[in-house]
């Protein structure tokens, strides 16, 4: 064994380690990324400082977003001024909003319950009071 | 040494493998009783669970080392008395690893 | 190199001084001054998120805002990057064997600029973050403070780049002939790898910089989306200086421990090799993974995965220094005076920062993490644990150097054990509430959260007690560069060897007193 051989050893170590990581978020990366194909568009736009949602069918909501269970949504985001990030912590729904772009998130939420949503991005005064709330409702409603 | 190293190597991988066949599992039970999408929720977390495991492994080594190293080789410890055999050098970060020794 | 207390010299002898422990002690007192006031505004800051609800120490938002951007501002440019140049300053020229840096007067003046900037920072106060995205910081950002934030940011981009020229042609240079590159001592080696790197990086954020004012004054619009310029372009050339910048915050503190573990485990360096390899590496792959904090901002698949690969590429350098580090002290007899326990100290802090940073390469962890209150803890875990750690060790270790003076061992063990203590509270705590999904930068967040409040309670406190650390960090050193026992210059610790580097014995021309 030579002075390095441990040396080698380690890194190869870390090299496999890291393989791992950036395989096994290869495969999750691609699974989450593909947005289901009837999935329901809504229109969720940032300003300074609150969220208004827009739906398929053209109903308009300003800081609270009333879903359907068992659903599949997909968000189109856009900013109206600066730099936002649409959040719902609970379901892992998280995407830039973007003056001059047009963002992609999706879910489908599979039990009922309100949630926060909030805003992850710097966007000055009352980044911190930028919430609204996700409302997750039985579809047997209508 | 080699014998002490590969098992040790074994160790490391086995116990890193096993948490990720249990997570592979309950992903798998997921998986079948949903309807029609994934559950984007359950993988982001499913894969943090699987990266938090991998690094904590990680982690438990080194740190594990990192003691074991600072415990045997201060100064005061007992089996520790004897000047290595660099210290007879004017600087002893100086010396080599070389057998001869010396600069 | 001693700064003669006992022989002392008028202020501004100090000050209008072009020799380089002399401008190096400048930039040290400068950046250790610029610790304190930021670590203030964080104590701030952390006091004031103890109470969620309505604003108890700071009454509204906006002072908040402009708190938080100038305690990052501050910490990176004016205290990292200060105290890195500083002990550069000290020692770079010591190690290649030459008598000063290679261009004193441009030095002085490099050093010069940090005071100004500095004023510019902390007069203007803006509230553009520190990171000050577009279109924020063009079309919202209020008045002449985010154009001070401009100007300072360009004046301290200019010091950078100007003391990174000196340190590489010192070392290119000015090198001893005797001496081959790769035997020049890796903390020597740090400088000139972050000093390539400031060069290359540097001048993409100078011209983002230039383009963010006139978009600013409404002559361009660059980054303007509402005249037809774009913010992810801003963000492009913002982290492509600013993710290699992490090397080189990180990097020094790296190569003040190469000079630490050795020294006091009585033991030669387990391979210097492969501490130049892994500097030059991570120099080089640095430049590869600026990408990954913008995931979020609608980049496609291919980008992340290529990005992905970058960040991942930079670990296998980390760890090849840990693993050095580590080999270094086993077979030592190791000496746990100050300076060993903030190095292994770093160590363990750099090893579990880095960690989280594996996790943050993972793409699908984005949604989880990205500008969350896991962003703040691995970022301080980087800066407070490795570089806050690797810098304190080396004041420590110069500290009988340039006061001639011995630091109180006794002191010092309780400011390493409440800043360990502290660190981990309150940084691994910050990791959980990102969990949690609690977002950075706010001024409040609703009391009905509890895990929230009780998370920020826990990091409240492992904050005061990092402060408190840092009270006894200050008051021992003021007190025992005045007051403590005379320091046996040749061998401070009683490690038993007859040579440690600040003093002469390796140094060709002799003496290094130089006034």
């Amino acid at each position: 064994m030579g002075h390095d051989t441990a040396e080698w050893v380690f890194v190869a170590i870390v090299i496999a380690v890291l393989c791992y990581v950036g395989v096994d978020s290869w495969i999750v990366q691609k699974a989450v990324e593909d947005v289901p194909a009837n999935a329901e568009v809504i229109k969720v736009t940032g300003q300074q400082w609150y969220w208004s949602f827009e739906h398929a069918d053209g109903t308009k909501e300003i800081s609270t977003l009333h879903v359907k269970k068992g659903h599949a949504y997909v968000f189109e985001i856009y900013s109206r001024d600066v730099m936002h990030s649409f959040n719902i912590p609970d379901w892992v729904v998280f995407e830039d909003a973007v003056p001059g772009h047009v963002n992609h998130a999706w879910f489908a939420p599979d039990t009922v319950g309100t949630y926060p949503i909030q805003c992850r991005e710097y966007c000055g005064l009352l980044h911190y009071n930028m919430r609204g709330s996700l409302v997750v409702e039985d579809d047997n409603a209508t | 040494m080699k014998t002490l190293i590969a098992i040790s190597i074994i160790t490391i991988v086995a116990l890193a493998l096993v948490p990720q066949l249990y997570f592979a599992h309950a992903q798998l039970a997921q998986q079948t009783s949903e309807k029609q999408y994934i559950n984007l929720r359950a993988e982001v977390w499913n894969e943090f669970f699987r990266m938090t495991t991998a690094a904590f492994t990680v982690g438990a080594i080194v740190s594990g080392t990192m003691i074991w190293l600072v415990w045997r080789f201060r100064e005061s410890n007992p089996k520790n008395k004897n000047p290595t055999k660099w210290e007879h050098l004017e600087d002893p970060t100086a010396g080599s690893y070389e057998d001869e020794g010396g600069h | 190199m001693v700064l003669e207390l006992q022989k002392p010299r008028p202020v501004w002898q100090i000050m209008f001084s072009t020799h380089h422990t002399d401008v190096g002690y400048l930039y040290t007192i400068t950046g250790l001054t610029f610790l304190f006031m930021g670590g203030v505004l964080a104590m701030i800051i952390r006091t004031h998120l103890f109470f969620p609800g309505e604003g108890v120490l700071i009454s509204d938002s906006a002072t908040f805002n402009r708190i938080f951007t100038v305690h990052g501002l501050t910490m990176l440019f004016l205290f990292a990057l200060p105290v890195a140049n500083g002990i550069g300053n000290y020692l770079v020229p010591i190690m290649v064997r030459y008598k000063d840096m290679a261009y004193p007067k441009l030095n002085a003046i490099a050093f010069w600029m940090n005071p100004v900037g500095g004023a510019l920072l902390w007069l203007g106060f803006a509230d553009t973050t520190w990171v000050s995205y577009a279109p924020y910081s063009i079309i919202r950002a209020p008045g002449p403070a985010a154009d001070m934030f401009i100007f300072g940011m360009k004046i301290l981009g200019i010091s950078s780049i100007l003391s990174s020229i000196n340190f590489v042609v010192t070392i290119l240079k000015c090198k001893h002939p005797d001496l081959p590159l790769r035997r020049v001592p890796l903390f020597a080696w740090s400088m000139f790898t972050v000093s390539l790197m400031t060069i290359v990086a540097m001048p993409t954020y100078a011209a983002a910089l230039i383009m963010m004012l006139t978009d600013r004054l409404g002559i361009s619009a660059f980054f303007n989306p509402f005249a037809g310029g774009d913010p992810i372009a801003y963000l492009h050339l913002f982290w492509f200086t600013f993710h290699p910048e992490v090397y080189i915050f990180l990097l020094p503190s790296i190569g003040m421990m190469y000079e630490i573990i050795p020294r006091f485990s009585r033991k030669p360096l387990y391979s210097q090799a492969s501490g130049v390899f892994a500097f030059v590496m991570l120099g080089i792959i640095g430049f590869a993974s600026w990408g990954h904090h913008m995931y979020s901002t609608g980049m496609d698949f291919t980008t992340k995965v290529v990005f992905m690969i970058g960040t991942l590429a930079a670990v296998p350098a980390s760890g090849m220094h840990v693993f050095n580090f580590l080999a270094t002290m086993w077979g030592g007899r190791i000496r746990f005076a100050a300076p060993m326990k903030f190095a292994v100290g770093g160590i363990a802090l750099f090893f579990s920062a880095g960690a989280g940073g594996v996790l943050n390469s993972a793409m699908p962890l984005d949604f989880i993490t990205h500008g969350t209150y896991w962003v703040v803890g691995h970022m301080h875990l980087f800066l407070v644990g490795t570089i806050g750690f690797g810098f304190v060790a080396m004041i420590y270790y110069m500290f009988p150097y340039i006061t001639g003076r011995m630091y109180s061992e006794r002191w010092a063990s309780v400011h390493f054990v409440a800043m360990f203590w502290g660190t981990v509270q309150t940084f691994f705590t910050q990791h959980l509430l990102g969990l949690e999904g609690m977002p950075r930068r706010v001024y409040d967040y609703p009391p009905e959260f509890t895990s929230w409040t009780q998370l920020n309670q826990i990091a409240t406190i492992g904050a005061w007690i990092i402060g408190a650390s840092f009270a006894v960090f200050l008051a021992s050193l003021i007190y025992y560069a005045a007051k403590g026992k005379p320091a046996n210059m040749n061998d401070p610790w009683e490690l038993g060897g007859k040579y440690y580097y600040p003093v002469e014995a390796k140094n060709p021309h002799g003496g290094h007193s130089g006034y």
